[in-house]
């Protein structure tokens, strides 16, 4: 409908003078080129750990038929989180194995860290600490067998063996989907990771092209992409100069159970940024009304970071039922600079569990 | 003499137990009077007034019953194996909100004891400005006096007296809430977006139900003589809001009776209820039978038994609600009102708490904070929830003139209604806008599910001077529903369709 032509086919650039990209043989130019190429899993080199190949992704994971009676789960950040409470919901026993810490989403505020491992554990997830993959081996009925190592701090490290695993599944990070454009013929510069570096108007480092989305490493969600997509767009074809996505105070949601809602800066950050006299903690923790009648018991955690003489709302935090919903208007007013006083001065909705983010103390 | 308590409190619901805690925390003596005047069917209850006992809180909870069978029908498409049809025992469920309602007016006794707060259970009458006697229900009469009052005795539904038979053999929401067994098939009668979410839950634990109402949905409220029309509440003109929510109620078993008036209620031998109406699009008489007749036509406060002429508290003569000023005071120095027995107020529990709190704080704490009364968002918890703040467009139409405003809109599928399989059509956004400039957002209405989630943020732009440029310019959570607030792009004034397609 909107008169584009999709070339299917994977697409490389040229040695030639101006920008080109060949597709099976065939090439093209244009004024402008965008990389919007995305990522892809990560998944550790058999080299590194034997045998990691035998375990599968998050693209393996939506290609599931059956439910895993076993899963391992092995990452700390949102996507093993969302994997390992889905599997574990829906039945599969399941193991999640945090390499370096003691918490999962440690880049997240602590009290989400801290509150989401100990939500994981609540469902069932068995939570490994301190755990990595050593190697991985054929079980005797053909599932798999997972050697690990953990090392607690102050403690020798122990070797275990975790038998007979239907589902290994790897989450461990993503990579940008770069290696294969040659990037190099056209002096588009990468990162260390290969993420492609471009400048705050989404500019790679040569005129005429430019990069969106996963593939630039920053900021990997849907809406930033789709955002930056069509900002730069109005500024290359409808003159508006200046056109280019703020990256600051963008809201995101985990699906975990209950669901993770957060947008701004930690409490951590804001006390590096703002100096500890200047940030001030509104913290709650309750019991939402859905759970007045059940026997299950699942608490809503809220966390609000605000920093200077006028309570700035620089961070906000929270996990519980409802909070990926409760999030979104709250995010426009965090970007409006709102303030507690802001906050305070806004009628609650009863009886909701959004009404506890205006009626803090 | 001197008076015993700095402020008493007359009425233990939101409003008064705000402001007599708060008032509390200033170090004040203090003193609430709660008293239920039982229904005519003799439901009684606690302390903590309407919400706690017979409002949103035992209301939210059947919502959330239904909403859970929704659920489970839902669950087969998602996998779970779970047989149907699956049942509902409505004992059960009303053994769970009586006890978790009992847990909170205990938790409200206990406040009031840790802040030393003196709790009378005793009905409350002035003999003079500074006095307030009354009978336990022993019998014995108590005289509490004070400095300063606040009465803050809320409303109770009324009965359509002219309807023969309405008091003698109907129930209202007091009653519904605290029924021991199931109303079976249910007919409520409708003024009152109440009767709404009580018909959405009843059908939606199985009940055959049926709503009665005079005209158009939520029309009513055009008329209702307790809104002043500066107070522009957002549910009163909101037709097309109220024909998505009852569409999607209708299209899930809820039966409509729309444009009939209730004659005559009359008990039949078997128990049931004969209902005789008047259906003036026919003009006919028509007749059913139900085992339960629920009338959500008004709420009117409890005036009579305060003895407010004694003391020259003037009300509204129609509507026999406290006339109070910016201060909430009245017509008596040191006597004041909050909450639903207030004039030209909205009844709701949020802004009776914020107004008793803020009162508390000018009496006792030195501040002159009054209660803004513009922008409350509220929700009306219908199966598919209402959520909205600010203007309706037509209120916005009629403060800036229809050329200085503009309307975005969209219908849009949540995405759990996908694999569900579950009807999206009433699902929809409107954000009415000035139309000049950065375009601030005077209004937002919000039909979906967890609206109430959803507006409260919104809620908090809008106090901040939200501009539909600074919500495009917020990036979208996905997938949510929410998100879509900041996905609209297209107006009412283009014609096109709203329809929302893929991510």
């Amino acid at each position: 409908k909107a008169h584009i032509d999709i070339i299917r086919g994977y697409g490389k650039f040229t040695a030639d003078p101006e920008p080109t990209i060949e597709v099976d043989g065939k090439k093209y130019t244009a004024p402008h080129i965008l990389i919007a190429t995305g990522g892809c899993p990560v998944v550790p080199s058999d080299s590194e750990i034997p045998g990691a190949s035998l375990g599968m992704t998050s693209d393996g994971f939506f290609d599931l038929e059956e439910l895993p009676r076993r899963s391992v789960v092995v990452g700390a950040g949102y996507i093993a989180v969302e994997m390992a409470g889905i599997l574990s919901m829906l039945g599969s026993k399941s193991s999640l194995l945090i390499r370096h810490d003691k918490v999962v989403l440690r880049t997240f505020d602590s009290l989400i860290s801290s509150n989401c491992t100990q939500e994981l554990e609540n469902t069932g997830v068995d939570v490994w600490k301190h755990t990595e993959v050593k190697r991985v081996t054929k079980s005797a009925c053909g599932l798999l067998d997972v050697t690990v190592t953990s090392a607690m701090p102050g403690h020798k490290p122990t070797e275990r063996v975790i038998r007979d695993v239907d589902c290994l599944l790897w989450a461990v990070g993503r990579q940008p989907n770069s290696e294969g454009l040659c990037l190099g013929q056209v002096g588009v510069q990468v990162d260390s990771k290969g993420h492609v570096v471009v400048d705050e108007y989404q500019n790679t480092t040569r005129r005429g092209i430019y990069a969106i989305g996963d593939v630039c490493g920053r900021a990997l969600l849907t809406p930033v992409a789709i955002a930056a997509g069509r900002k730069l767009a109005h500024r290359l074809f409808e003159g508006k100069q200046d056109s280019r996505l703020d990256y600051e105070n963008i809201p995101t949601v985990v699906f975990s159970h209950p669901p993770i809602g957060t947008v701004g800066l930690t409490e951590a950050e804001a006390v590096a940024i703002h100096g500890k006299d200047n940030v001030r903690i509104y913290n709650t923790s309750f019991t939402p009304l859905y759970h007045a009648v059940t026997q299950r018991k699942v608490k809503c955690v809220m966390k609000l970071v605000c920093a200077g003489k006028e309570e700035k709302v620089v961070g906000l935090h929270m996990q519980g039922l409802g909070c990926d919903e409760m999030l979104q208007g709250f995010a426009v007013a965090v970007k409006m600079g709102a303030t507690k006083a802001d906050l305070d001065n806004t009628v609650a909705i009863h009886p909701t569990s959004a009404e506890e983010l205006v009626t803090l103390r | 003499g001197k008076n015993e308590y700095d402020l008493l409190v007359i009425g233990g619901g939101s409003g008064g137990l705000a402001c007599a805690k708060e008032a509390a925390q200033f170090g004040r003596k203090v003193a609430v009077l709660d008293y239920v005047e039982p229904s005519p069917r003799g439901t009684t209850w606690g302390i903590g007034g309407t919400c706690v006992n017979v409002g949103c809180i035992p209301k939210k909870l059947m919502h959330q019953a239904a909403l859970l069978g929704g659920a489970l029908k839902d669950a087969q498409h998602y996998g779970w194996n779970i047989s149907q049809p699956v049942h509902h025992t409505w004992s059960v469920m009303a053994q769970g909100v009586q006890n978790y309602v009992k847990s909170l007016n205990w938790g409200h006794r206990m406040q009031l004891q840790e802040k030393k707060v003196k709790y009378f259970n005793i009905k409350g009458s002035f003999s003079d400005p500074h006095t307030v006697r009354g009978l336990t229900k022993a019998g014995k009469e108590t005289v509490v006096t004070a400095d300063n009052i606040v009465i803050a005795t809320g409303g109770r539904p009324k009965y359509p007296n002219q309807v023969a038979g309405a008091r003698e053999y109907g129930i209202t929401s007091d009653d519904l809430f605290w029924l021991k067994e199931s109303p079976g098939k249910t007919l409520p009668v409708f003024i009152l977006y109440i009767s709404l979410e009580c018909a959405g839950f009843l059908t939606g634990i199985g009940l055959d139900t049926t709503v009665m109402m005079r005209s158009v949905p939520l029309r009513g409220f055009d008329q209702a003589s307790h809104m002043s029309k500066k107070n522009q509440i957002c549910f009163t003109t909101q037709q097309q809001m109220a024909s998505l929510v009852t569409n999607h109620m209708e299209s899930y078993g809820t039966k409509f009776l729309k444009r009939c008036l209730p004659t005559k209620v009359e008990k039949l031998e078997s128990n049931r209820l004969q209902v005789t109406w008047k259906n003036a699009d026919l003009d006919t008489e028509e007749t059913d039978s139900f085992n339960t007749v629920m009338w959500a036509v008004g709420r009117a406060p409890d005036t009579k038994s305060l003895n407010l002429e004694t003391v020259g508290v003037k009300t509204n003569s129609e509507t026999g609600k406290i006339i109070v000023d910016a201060n909430e005071a009245t017509s008596v120095p040191h006597i004041y009102a909050v909450g639903d027995i207030t004039e030209g107020r909205p009844e709701l529990t949020t802004t009776a708490i914020a107004a008793g709190k803020l009162l508390a704080q000018r009496l006792f704490g030195q501040s002159s904070e009054l209660m803004d009364y513009d922008n409350v968002p509220t929700t009306i918890f219908t199966p598919l929830e209402y959520g909205c703040v600010g203007l309706s467009e037509e209120a916005a139409v009629q403060r800036h003139g229809s050329d200085n405003i503009e309307v975005y809109h969209a219908y849009y599928k949540p995405l759990e209604f996908t694999v569900a399989e579950r009807d999206a059509t009433d699902c929809y956004i409107k954000m009415v806008c000035l139309r000049e400039r950065e375009q601030r957002m005077l209004g937002l209405h919000f039909i979906g599910p967890n609206a109430g989630e959803v507006i409260q943020g919104f809620a908090l732009g809008i106090k901040c001077g939200a501009t539909y440029s600074q919500i495009m310019k917020t990036v979208g959570i996905h997938p949510t529903c929410a998100e879509e607030v900041t996905k609209l792009r297209i107006t009412k004034r283009s014609g096109l369709d709203a329809t929302v397609t893929g991510c």
